[in-house]
């Protein structure tokens, strides 16, 4: 279950996600994240993939179900890392592209500030989904650089 | 078409200093993605990533030596995949003394002096690598 600290995290400062596959010979492969949600069990979560990213995503999915998701605050760099198995993909719908969009507002006010590329270029930066993603999350590891990076916080590292 | 030669135009998009995002896998078929704060370019048939502290990014590669990095063109509107393998860590030399020298810059303008350091340089051989176009933000690419 992804604790509540997370969610808020993922649906409150989060602005930038890449998911990571593999293919039937474990050659990886990335894909870049317009938006996110989490189930409403908080088992699952919905990763939003645009159109120039989706190349070798479904085959790979569908082949072994491995996915790994990185979600970071920039500039914060609190980062956490859901891994997890593929369940089903499918078109978007209204209410994703709200979530992009949501996402990526929220990215250009938070970079605006400390950026010198031009304004198109970093609305430019969120394209917009073309596919949803549904996996249900397994682990969730600390990613924020430092000495607990790597660190498993779901399920908890015993001892 | 992918090219396996990183071409001259990839060099001041890997100078800028803008994150990438690695993904490798381990020898048991579980993927790992990490951000990263620099790729640096060594030749035009190697990179050189930094080995700070995402440790299963290290151990993948050594058990599994493909890596795939994105790399974001923010100003052209595009991004740059990479498909790597793993060659050798150097922990002294040229190209361990340039990486240290940024990664130092790059921790003090972002406020993690003392938190990135490198530990090695890691050498990865270029396999592939292709400069995807993206759209041109019109402003109304969300819109209902």
């Amino acid at each position: 279950m992804i604790p509540g600290k997370i969610v808020r995290f993922l649906e409150q400062y989060a602005n930038v996600a890449f998911v990571g596959t593999r293919d039937r010979d474990l050659v990886p492969f990335g894909h870049r994240v317009s938006g996110w949600s989490v189930g409403a069990d908080q088992r699952t979560m919905t990763i939003l993939v645009p159109d120039e990213f989706l190349q070798r995503l479904v085959e790979s999915l569908r082949h072994n179900g491995e996915l790994a998701v990185t979600v970071e605050a920039f500039p914060s760099h609190e980062t956490y890392q859901f891994k997890g198995s593929y369940r089903h993909h499918r078109g978007v719908q209204d209410g994703d592209v709200e979530i992009a969009d949501r996402i990526r507002r929220r990215f250009v006010k938070t970079i605006r500030p400390m950026s010198h590329e031009p304004e198109d270029a970093l609305h430019a930066f969120v394209s917009p989904p073309a596919l949803a993603v549904e996996f249900e999350v397994l682990e969730i590891y600390l990613q924020t650089p430092g000495p607990g990076a790597g660190t498993r916080l779901i399920p908890p590292v015993e001892g | 078409m992918p090219m396996t030669r990183l071409p001259p135009e990839i060099r001041p998009v890997l100078e800028s200093g803008t994150p990438a995002a690695m993904v490798t896998c381990s020898a048991d078929g579980k993927p790992n993605t990490t951000v990263i704060s620099r790729v640096y370019y060594v030749d035009d048939m190697h990179a050189a990533l930094s080995f700070q502290f995402f440790s299963k990014t290290i151990r993948n590669v050594r058990e599994n030596p493909r890596a795939f990095v994105c790399v974001w063109d923010m100003a052209g509107h595009a991004h740059w995949a990479l498909q790597l393998e793993f060659e050798r860590s150097e922990t002294d030399g040229p190209i361990f003394d340039a990486m240290d020298m940024q990664i130092e810059a790059i921790a003090s303008m972002t406020g993690m002096s003392g938190i990135f350091k490198l530990r090695a340089a890691d050498i990865y051989r270029v396999l592939s690598v292709e400069r995807v176009q993206h759209p041109r933000w019109t402003g109304t690419e969300f819109a209902n």
